[in-house]
């Protein structure tokens, strides 16, 4: 591989620009680290590579050697939903979701104790369409949502036993939500709307870790809420001549939180072969309260929208174990247990979640002192029953979800 | 490329192997049989909407979508007396089916508006179509105590309903003679709420409410009876509707009583009228006048709050030729509190005859008051917002009286309901969403 097809595939994540969740609660992405990946997304006190940028800023200035990495995450997920009353069904066809992450990790010259990185990764976004003319049209047929977050991280290591560390992040973002406006034309079509905007946000991933023995460690990160603001959104309307009106194209504000995590983990490392890795999330998803859309133009037929949420704080368990079965190869297996923050009452179209059992694997190829691969898996099952309490939306949601990841690694 | 050949295809076949599979559902209809089911009703049932009797308003007439939803239970497809897919219809006054469109009023403001697709209706669909298979007996206009008389479709007697007679058996046939004659497995009976609407939307001015309690022809129960027991010597079942509050729908709610909006000029011109009299106006809001013989000796007064005033007020001589202030309401165009005292009261009545026949039989009972009532304060629907607000509601028909199909479907489900519950049934409910709300140009 060079430095130009390096380039090539560095592009394409970035402009792929579809990143579907589904896979995890809310619509958080957990696809940061492919070591991770195959152990269940845990890894706070187990510092492997450069994605420790992301999963623990303090852990990252105990890597020894200096790397660079990219990873890419194909998600297919598909969704069914079946309405109770009328056994009618509805499925997705969403586009594939690719969360990508890019690390880089130095370490200082001059002052050994001291590694710089940085992170490019996407922890929150969900792309979900609906087949057209689903039953639930009108709630919506299409999600899209897609941040990118960028941490420049700087690690230090106090002494032998603990690391500190900390990034800022800038985040940049892009929604689009359509739906269907109950509303017909004369050739028997169906009204849209379409809101579409970018938005920013910033925030801090920081990060300390203990190494209490050769054995054991343990880890704790601060990832603080983004707040996504959008100041100047476009809302577009197709509607029939004589209600243009009524739905003026226009501007739109609004804002999206991606919550805070707060991550506690402990490591065990048996022997030199076996490592066992335990992870415990907090997700303060209690910030997604209400989504509200702020038209500038509010007619009869347009009036500012506040959709309640009532996301709860939410846990997710992982536990993950590696295997190095030779120089070459090793492998790994993981289970996580995550809590969904919807209540009953509360499921939507958008994030048709439920708590959540995933099962992982992975491996990675040594494949050169300089350069290795690693590959994961995941697969989750998810059903949720529900009547929504504000389009009375009333069935259940059945998703199964695939995710193949796989991580290139150049160390020096 | 051969590797890229191996992505592709991997990855289609991951996207195959999980989709989520359907669990096929049991649907069944319980200790009913749906294998011939005969619609008996008015409006809704016979598919009368946007003031006309179409093919599409039969093919979207609660009929209609009960036969579908049946057959998925052992039904066989509805059969109706079907109007030409091409006709533009005909109104009980002549005219063609209403559509959306613009309408230009006195004062040169052009607005949406229901406005007839033609200049008259169509009469060739009251030609007699009689046919042996029909199933839909969804009567417009039908009359309780008419149910067994043998001039209701004969178009030689003036008072005969056109829309019976075109599916009668024979000039000299009844409703109750025809009925007879079918096979039935299970039926639906709605009657009652035609009579009252039809009493209703003429301002309670001509004709009159039939008796809760009497004969055969001339009680409500008796004539209802007849119906009742020809389903009961068939050996079928049934779901018998109650009579909504025919007087929640936009028809008589769009219209505001004090809604006569004055200027100064007029304040003058209107208080050295009606000044003598003690009755004042002044600028902005005020109560519309309407004729009442009771009141005074003049005859006239202003209304008060909760009466009503009808949309088959002509709008342009409110709007310019001082209706409704210099010249009061007729009663034709106006319900006052008393009227609709009278209505609801017969209403309630009725609909105690009905339940109690409903019972007595083992027939199930579908509460249309309910769900009308449901419709007035406004319910959501997988995300649709539907009240009964005139044309932007969504679930009434243009003529403001009736169901559009979107709300024939909805109340469809209600039948289906209520049949799941008394006979065990599994009948899937109708997508309301696939029905036609109202179509904007």
């Amino acid at each position: 591989m060079n430095a130009t097809q390096l380039k090539k595939i560095f592009l394409l994540f970035l402009t792929s620009g579809v990143y579907t969740a589904l896979f995890s609660q809310g619509y958080q992405v957990n696809f940061q680290g492919q070591k991770q990946q195959g152990m269940a997304s845990a890894g706070t006190a187990l510092p492997q590579d450069a994605s420790t940028v992301f999963f623990n800023p303090g852990a990252a200035s105990f890597i020894e050697k200096g790397s660079v990495e990219i990873a890419m995450t194909p998600v297919f997920g598909n969704t069914l939903f079946e309405e109770d009353s009328t056994g009618v069904t509805g499925r997705t066809n969403s586009p594939m979701g690719k969360p990508f992450s890019v690390y880089a990790l130095f370490r200082n010259k001059k002052v050994e104790a001291l590694s710089y990185g940085i992170g490019v990764y996407t922890p929150f976004g969900s792309t979900i369409q609906y087949e057209d003319g689903w039953v639930g049209r009108f709630a919506l047929t299409r999600l899209e949502l897609m941040s990118i977050f960028v941490q420049p991280t700087i690690s230090y290591q106090l002494n032998d036993k603990f690391g500190i560390g900390a990034g800022f992040v800038y985040c940049i973002g892009r929604v689009n939500l359509q739906k269907d406006i109950p509303v017909l034309d004369q050739t028997g079509e169906y009204s849209h709307a379409e809101l579409s905007a970018s938005a920013s946000g910033m925030g801090v991933n920081a990060g300390v870790y203990f190494k209490a023995s050769e054995k054991l460690s343990f880890g704790l990160t601060y990832r603080s809420k983004v707040t996504m603001g959008v100041a100047d959104g476009s809302a577009e309307f197709t509607v029939p001549e004589a209600l243009a009106s009524n739905f003026p194209n226009g501007s739109f504000s609004s804002e999206l939180p991606l919550p805070q995590v707060i991550t506690l983990g402990a490591a065990i490392i048996a022997n030199e072969n076996l490592s066992i890795a335990a992870d415990i999330n907090y997700i303060g998803w209690s910030a997604y309260d209400t989504l509200a859309f702020d038209y500038v133009n509010n007619t009869e037929s347009l009036e500012d929208t506040r959709s309640a949420r009532n996301y709860e704080n939410t846990f997710a368990f992982r536990l993950g174990g590696q295997y190095k079965l030779s120089d070459l190869l090793s492998v790994r297996l993981g289970l996580a247990y995550g809590m969904t923050p919807v209540q009953n009452g509360y499921v939507t179209p958008e994030t048709p979640d439920a708590d959540r059992i995933s099962y992982t694997g992975g491996l990675s190829l040594n494949l050169h002192e300089h350069f290795d691969i690693d590959l994961s898996l995941l697969y989750t099952h998810v059903k949720r029953w529900d009547h929504n309490i504000e389009t009375n939306l009333t069935g259940k949601y059945t998703t199964k979800v695939v995710a193949p990841g796989f991580a290139l690694r150049y160390k020096f | 490329m051969r590797t890229n050949w191996i992505i592709v295809f991997s990855a289609l076949a991951v996207t195959y192997s999980c989709k989520p599979k359907k669990i096929e559902s049991d649907w069944n209809s319980g200790e009913a049989n749906m294998a011939a089911y005969v619609a008996i009703g008015g409006s809704s049932t016979g598919g009368y909407m946007h003031d006309a009797l179409t093919y599409e308003g039969q093919q979207n007439s609660l009929a209609a979508i009960l036969g579908s939803q049946f057959e998925m239970v052992g039904g066989s497809p509805m059969v109706h007396p079907s109007v030409a897919s091409s006709s533009i219809g005909w109104s009980l006054t002549g005219a063609s089916v209403l559509e959306l469109g613009f309408k230009t009023d006195c004062n040169g403001t052009t607005s949406l508006s229901p406005v007839r697709t033609g200049p008259t209706g169509d009469a060739t669909i009251l030609n007699n179509i009689y046919s042996a298979t029909n199933r839909n007996f969804g009567v417009p206009f039908i009359s309780s105590i008419r149910l067994n008389d043998a001039a209701y479709g004969d178009p030689s007697n003036g008072g005969h309903n056109p829309y019976f007679a075109r599916m009668a058996s024979s000039p000299s046939a009844s409703m109750v003679s025809d009925l007879s004659a079918r096979d039935m497995t299970f039926c639906s009976v709605q009657i009652g709420t035609d009579e009252v609407m039809d009493y209703a939307r003429k301002g309670a001015s001509t004709g009159s409410l039939v008796p809760a309690s009497g004969p055969a022809g001339a009680g409500f129960d008796g004539s209802v009876q007849q119906i009742m027991d020809i389903i009961e010597s068939k050996g079928a079942k049934a779901v018998v509707a109650t009579i909504p509050d025919v007087m929640s729908a936009p028809y008589f709610t769009t219209i505001p009583f004090d809604g006569l909006d004055l200027d100064a000029e007029s304040v003058e011109t209107l208080n050295q009228i009606y000044n003598p009299i003690g009755i004042n106006f002044v600028i902005g809001k005020n109560a519309f006048m309407i004729e009442d013989p009771d009141a005074g000796v003049f005859g006239v007064r202003q209304m008060v709050p909760g009466e009503l005033i009808l949309l088959n007020v002509p709008l342009d001589s409110v709007k310019c030729y001082k209706m409704g202030s210099v010249f009061p309401f007729r009663d034709e165009f106006i319900l006052t509190n008393s009227e609709q005292q009278e209505i609801r009261a017969k209403t309630e009545e009725y609909n105690q005859v009905l339940v109690n026949m409903a019972n007595s039989k083992g027939f199930a009972v579908v509460r249309e008051d309910y769900f009308y009532k449901s419709i007035s304060t406004g319910i959501v629907y997988n995300g649709v917002s539907l009240n009964a607000q005139f044309v932007s509601g969504g679930a009434y028909s243009l003529d403001g009286l009736r169901l559009n199909p979107r709300g024939n479907a909805l109340l469809a489900n209600e039948y289906i309901r209520a049949i799941n519950k008394k006979y065990n049934a599994r009948i899937p409910y109708a997508d309301p969403i696939k029905y036609e709300g109202i179509v904007f140009p």
